[in-house]
């Protein structure tokens, strides 16, 4: 696991960590918990949502680690301006990974599905929080993997095709040049999620 | 231009006193004006006279009737700076008038003017492109050196700045002027022509509470101005506008024409002082000029202000006697060019509704 | 800077190097993202464009303009990235502050590398935006360590300002300055980069694209003494780049060189 401090955010949100798992094994179950944890009421829901408090994110559809975390960083930028467009900072990062506008879509591409094998695990807290680990372990059954690893997992395909790249002329260039092509979507998709703000 | 050896002014100092009388006649305001240059450098002004031709509200001037009124006031306001000035045309060295840009039949009408008057006293002739009239006019009046100049009147929209013996344009309106654009919405509102419709949306906007959005359209140093209009005035169309005020069961969204002036003349006016701005940044200048019938407006000149001390300069403008068309800044110009050698033989004495302000070849600047 | 509660994207400038301030932004260079606490390299810093509240402005539409303007600039360099024009990545958009965060250029300024130190008499205060430059060093070519003539820079400026156009994108404020080498070291090699995309806008016309060239001709001529083979140059890249809409544009240029960058309307 990855920890990043920002000492110019607000405190309440200036610690990121970040999770890298792969061959994880309960994604089924794990997507009907966090599901069931947002329909619980009481103190058990409280508990329940404290439990799954990270944002999931399938790993296959993140091209660097600088586009992840673009995509926190814009996040946490809508949560301290007071301008989430999802329910929490942690859906809000799914929000910016998706090119659309849409939540329901961002939360079914970019979430965990049933069968995602390599998980991205988020946490946005305060320094005080310890433990951040035996957290993600204790709800993700799976190979804990250097975030540098990330490079292997992606599947440029499918970002390709989320983000509409196969006809546009930047990368008809470089067709032949996978290498180069890799390098220029990741910089079209990071630069989106840059500015999906204030994409139209 | 700053750090920069000043370089000696090619304009001598007189030998002895020099006269030139001006005529200005390029838009609805007829202006004589008499001036002095004296051997010891020194500007007097001998009289400034103007008639304006006010049309009735929502009514804008047409160029025949205009050439009409200037034929109909010519002698009377000769006469009148004549004699204010006491000085005779036959004391003066040359007769300045307005070549262009403006109006066709009002420039020609006072061209004949100033034709008749040099046959008639054996003076020559001077030629004066009217918005090198204001700007040399504003620099006398406000001492201002070399500053960057907003010239804002009904008929020009431009951001100048001297180079090269040259005024040269930096940004300017790539459609209606910023008058224009004003008198056109006093028309639609229904606003006086007296003393002109500019000054009462001044007063309007005073009263104004509500901005209301508007287009914003710098394109670089330039600006447009059509769109803007006629959102502004599709605003008087809209259900919540109310043309005689707010009425008793009316709650907060309403909107009323002092409200539309207000937000008018924020959105054209920060436009304005941007690509001032701009072209102060962009030449390294500190000084702003404002001339033109526009930059009576306060506001304008107050954002102006907080713009020029934001970067460390100042603002100089002038007041009405000197923004709006006038006669001696014809004068000004013209017995500049005329020290200098200048002349315009009678056969090309004609005038141009067309002419740039950088077509001056501007002799007697370094 | 404000002394109410101060907004994270300001702290966070509080802790950048000034680079330069023009008139309407100020430039700083920082980091966005710290370094990991296990691993990892350290983030690339970022360049941030700043733009600041105008007194004179009315506070409403002060906060709009500002807003719009910084969602302009993002949306006119992901058009060009997705157009494969060489533009500077986007890292960060505080448009409620007025700020965009992008990709920190590892390189020269074109100005720079073509030995443009003496300015002209209407250039005293540079006022373009990104500018970062370096006193020159008169002994020796900067180009050499790009390994390039300097044909072959104007060959990719053509290139560059052709990609551009050919996705309707107007820079606005074409200067030597407003591009830049990319250093043959840096992870996406040697390129050349345009900068500064604060006055640009779309547009499909012809006149608004040859305007946009004769901007740069004249920016060349002012900066660069004995541009015009070098300007040629240029040319010759952008029309092989532009193909058929070359001829459309080449007119038009040489009517704007004509009557200049202004139309001859004054009324």
């Amino acid at each position: 696991m990855d920890t990043f401090r920002y000492p110019h955010l607000p405190s309440e949100l200036s610690t990121v960590h970040i999770a890298l798992f792969t061959n994880v094994t309960n994604s089924a179950a794990l997507r009907a918990r966090i599901v069931r944890a947002s329909q619980l009421e009481g103190p058990d829901g409280d508990a329940e949502r404290e439990a799954v408090n990270f944002a999931f994110i399938d790993a296959r559809l993140i091209c660097s680690r600088l586009h992840l975390q673009t995509a926190i960083y814009q996040a946490i930028l809508a949560q301290a301006q007071g301008s989430l467009r999802t329910k929490t900072v942690h859906s809000e990062i799914l929000w910016a990974l998706n090119p659309t506008n849409n939540i329901t879509e961002a939360i079914r591409r970019y979430g965990v599905a049933d069968a995602t094998t390599s998980l991205i695990v988020v946490r946005i807290a305060s320094p005080d929080l310890n433990d951040v680990q035996q957290r993600m372990n204790a709800v993700v059954e799976g190979t804990l993997t250097p975030l540098d690893q990330l490079a292997q997992i992606t599947d440029w395909a499918s970002v390709k095709k989320y983000y509409k790249l196969n006809s546009e002329p930047a990368l008809k260039e470089l067709a032949k040049d996978p290498v180069r092509e890799r390098l220029y979507v990741d910089e079209i998709v990071t630069s989106s999620v840059a500015m999906k703000s204030v994409m139209a | 231009m700053p750090g920069r050896v000043k370089k000696r002014s090619p304009l001598k100092a007189p030998e002895r006193p020099y006269i030139a009388i001006g005529l200005e006649g390029s838009a609805n305001k007829l202006g004589v004006g008499i001036i002095k240059h004296s051997p010891d450098g020194s500007v007097d002004v001998l009289s400034n006279v103007r008639h304006t031709y006010i049309t009735p509200p929502g009514e804008g001037f047409l160029p025949r009737d205009t050439a009409q009124h200037h034929r109909e006031w010519a002698l009377t306001i000769i006469n009148d700076a004549v004699s204010k000035a006491g000085v005779s045309l036959h004391d003066v060295d040359c007769i300045c008038f307005t070549k262009g840009p403006g109006m066709g039949a009002p420039l020609v009408s006072v061209a004949l003017v100033a034709r008749t008057l040099s046959l008639l006293y054996n003076k020559p002739l001077v030629g004066v492109n009217h918005c090198v009239g204001h700007i040399e006019m504003g620099r006398e009046i406000t001492g201002a050196q070399n500053p960057v100049v907003l010239y804002v009147s009904g008929g020009n929209t431009q951001v100048i700045a001297y180079s090269q013996q040259c005024y040269r344009i930096f940004g300017e309106t790539l459609d209606i002027a910023v008058g224009n654009c004003l008198d056109r919405f006093a028309r639609v509102i229904n606003l006086s022509n007296d003393p002109s419709p500019g000054y009462n949306i001044e007063q309007e906007a005073k009263k104004g509470k509500r901005l209301l959005p508007l287009p914003y359209t710098t394109k670089g140093m330039d600006i447009s101005l059509s769109g803007i209009l006629t959102s502004t005035e599709a605003y008087t169309t809209d259900k919540r506008f109310r043309p005689n005020g707010p009425s008793a069961e009316d709650g907060e969204d309403i909107i009323t024409p002092q409200d539309l002036c207000f937000s008018l003349q924020e959105h054209v006016f920060a436009m304005l002082v941007e690509i001032t701005e701009r072209a102060m940044a962009h030449i390294g200048s500190k000084e702003v000029l404002i001339v033109g019938g526009v930059g009576c407006n306060e506001r304008l000149q107050e954002m102006m202000g907080v713009m020029a001390s934001e970067r460390g300069g100042k603002v100089f403008a002038t007041d009405e006697r000197y923004c709006i068309d006038n006669g001696i800044m014809i004068a000004q110009a013209g017995l500049l060019s005329y020290r200098m050698g200048y002349e315009t033989p009678l056969a090309k004495s004609t005038c141009t509704q067309r002419f740039r302000t950088d077509q001056v070849h501007v002799a007697w600047r370094a | 800077m404000s002394s109410q509660s101060r907004s994270a994207t300001m702290a966070l400038l509080e802790h950048a190097e000034t680079i330069s301030q023009g008139a309407e932004a100020k430039i700083y260079r920082g980091r966005l993202h710290p370094s990991s606490s296990s691993e990892g390299p350290d983030a690339p810093p970022v360049l941030f464009k700043y733009r600041f509240h105008k007194q004179y402005r009315h506070p409403t539409l002060d906060v709009s303009l500002t807003k719009s303007r910084v969602a302009g600039e993002a949306r006119a360099l992901i058009k060009c990235l997705r157009s494969g024009v060489n533009v500077p990545g986007i890292r960060m958009v505080d448009a409620a502050e007025g700020v965009i965060g992008i990709e920190w250029i590892e390189g020269k300024s074109i100005r720079f590398l073509l030995g443009g130190g003496a300015e002209d008499e209407e250039v005293v205060v540079d006022d373009s935006d990104d500018t970062v430059e370096e006193e020159a060093s008169p002994a020796e070519d900067p180009l050499q360590e790009y390994g390039l003539t300097k044909d072959a820079v104007m060959l990719m400026i053509g290139k560059e300002i052709a990609k551009m156009h050919k996705a309707d994108i107007i820079h606005g404020d074409l200067t030597t300055s407003n591009m830049m080498l990319r250093h043959p070291s840096s992870l996406k090699g040697l390129q050349l980069v345009l900068i500064d995309f604060g006055l640009s806008y779309t547009s499909t016309l012809v006149e608004d694209k040859a305007v946009d060239l004769y901007v740069l001709e004249r920016a060349f001529a002012s900066t660069h003494p004995q541009s015009e083979p070098l300007f040629a140059a240029v040319l010759t890249a952008y029309e092989r780049e532009m193909g058929k809409d070359w001829a459309a544009i080449s007119r038009r240029l040489d009517d704007v060189r004509l009557r200049g960058r202004k139309r001859s309307m004054v009324g």
